[in-house]
């Protein structure tokens, strides 16, 4: 059924409020615990008063056509779909972590509890009922257009065709499929002060079984 | 290139994803591969003065082997899913080269080792020569695991590899000097002053190998640095990172300054003929190999990516 399906999201961000809806609808809709994030909306201040202004670039896993996780994933646990998205099978994921460290997007968390790695699947669960993803449906401004990039009829192909684009990072060669219509180059790029990683983390934590 | 005022309001915090076990583990394999390098020189050398070292590094490299996985699974969120490397595999991810070379390699030592052992020359030397390439790759993959996770531009060079294996190498030599040196010193009474005399001239030799190597790993750090520093935006970061950001002192100071310089002074400068000045500069290498591991799965995953 999913033959010529390749879904896509355009994420117009001149229309976004920064409210965090989708993070909190995909909190709900994904049961995400509590420090970990599959999508959020990163702000960034531009300017000093009273030349200022704000930017939101809401974050989410870009399901890559060229999936460097599912490439390096050593047990394809996380593989991807005939639609275009990239899965993490629970039952076969050891948690080596390496698709983490591979992710120029930063989307792929450890879920504490089951102690496996998890991203956002654009809601595959919904998708397959046939209803939109709880980040789109919830999103009030509507910045959000999901749909089938291969149907040249849908709104997202319609909006992708009529607007001039950018993809994060991509120089990675990893073809994201979440497009972004005025996005701020210094949100798209990496933070900007660098965390010190001497303070926060124990190198050595205890062994989970 | 600076940005006026650009100010990060909010953003999610992420986990260190690989965290110091990944290069403890990454220290273990070189230790092993160095060693079985070393004994296999010895073996096919075949001279009588250098069966000890042939022996001693035999047991290093299978012991040594045998200790570095476990890091790996102590790392896994789910240690007891380890199997499911071997049986659901995935030929385009360098874990999966290294489930099947670790498993390979550890076979291949202990029955080298026994060869050694029991004194049959030919297998010993046959199981070497297929030894070798094993070693190598069993730590030349833990390169491409870093350098082909692409988002962090401080593994993503095609150098890794060869950084990974001439460090391997050094530190395996300085472990070789320091066990062989401990035997001379403490374990071998019963000697003649005749082999005694041999085997300190012996121990002085490795570690002029080993200081050569350390040229050559300096080389390929310099060289390394030198295209980070010139290469995109992420990688001038990386590399500023590791020479004047959190990791300077541990790059710089430990890894370049104590490990490497030192050592190359004391082993090549006037000591040079004194035992424990070597051993010194065998265990200094072996820190600064340890940093090196450090700096390189640490740093590399400290400028965020988002």
């Amino acid at each position: 059924m999913a033959e010529d399906i390749r879904y896509g999201m355009v994420i117009d961000v001149r229309r976004c409020i920064g409210c965090q809806s989708c993070s909190i609808t995909c909190k709900a809709e994904m049961s995400v615990p509590l420090e970990v994030f599959a999508t959020w909306v990163k702000i960034v201040e531009r300017g000093k008063y009273p030349d200022t202004q704000r930017y939101f670039l809401p974050r989410l896993c870009n399901n890559c056509e060229n999936a460097i996780c599912a490439r390096n994933c050593p047990t394809q646990a996380s593989y991807k779909r005939d639609d275009g998205i990239v899965m993490v099978d629970e039952h076969r994921c050891i948690g080596c972590k390496y698709c983490i460290a591979s992710c120029p997007y930063d989307v792929r968390y450890i879920n504490p509890f089951k102690n496996i790695v998890q991203k956002c699947y654009w809601c595959q669960h919904r998708l397959d009922a046939g209803i939109l993803p709880a980040c789109v449906e919830t999103c009030p401004t509507r910045a959000m257009v999901f749909g089938d990039l291969n149907d040249p009829k849908s709104e997202v192909s319609r909006v992708l065709a009529t607007n001039a684009t950018q993809v994060i990072k991509r120089e990675m060669q990893t073809e994201p499929h979440v497009f972004y219509i005025g996005a701020d180059e210094a949100a798209m790029s990496g933070y900007e002060e660098e965390i010190n990683y001497f303070t926060e983390p124990l190198y050595l934590p205890k062994v989970r079984l | 290139m600076e940005q006026p005022d650009i100010n990060v309001v909010y953003t999610v915090k992420h986990q260190l994803p690989l965290i110091m076990y990944i290069g403890q583990y990454f220290f273990f394999t070189g230790l092993s591969a160095g060693s079985f390098v070393i004994s296999v020189i010895a073996t096919l050398l075949g001279r009588r003065e250098f069966k000890p070292i042939g022996k001693i590094t035999a047991v290093l490299a299978p012991v040594l082997l045998i200790i570095a996985p476990m890091n790996l699974i102590a790392d896994l969120e789910q240690p007891l899913r380890f199997w499911h490397l071997m049986f659901f595999y995935n030929w385009t991810s360098p874990i999966t080269y290294g489930s099947f070379l670790l498993t390979a390699y550890p076979l291949v030592g202990i029955i080298y080792a026994i060869m050694v052992f029991t004194d049959r020359q030919r297998p010993a030397k046959v199981l070497g020569i297929i030894g070798i390439p094993l070693a190598i790759s069993v730590h030349g993959y833990t390169g491409f695991i870093l350098a082909l996770a692409k988002a962090r531009a401080l593994w993503n060079t095609a150098a890794m590899p060869t950084i990974f294996i001439v460090s391997a190498m050094v530190s395996g030599i300085g472990l070789v000097v320091i066990i062989a040196a401990i035997r001379l010193k403490w374990f071998d009474k019963k000697a003649s002053p005749e082999t005694k005399a041999q085997d300190k001239r012996l121990i002085l030799q490795l570690a002029q190998f080993m200081a050569y190597v350390l040229m050559m790993d300096l080389f390929l750090i310099f060289s390394d640095i030198l295209v980070l520093l010139t290469a995109h935006t992420d990688a001038l970061e990386a590399g500023m990172l590791i020479l004047t950001g959190n990791f300077a002192i541990l790059f710089v100071g430990v890894e370049l300054f104590l490990g490497a310089l030192i050592p190359m002074i004391l082993v090549l400068g006037p000591t040079r003929k004194s035992l424990s000045a070597v051993v010194v500069a065998s265990i200094l290498v072996n820190i600064g190999v340890y940093a090196m591991r450090f700096v390189m799965v640490i740093g590399g995953q400290t400028t965020p990516l988002s």
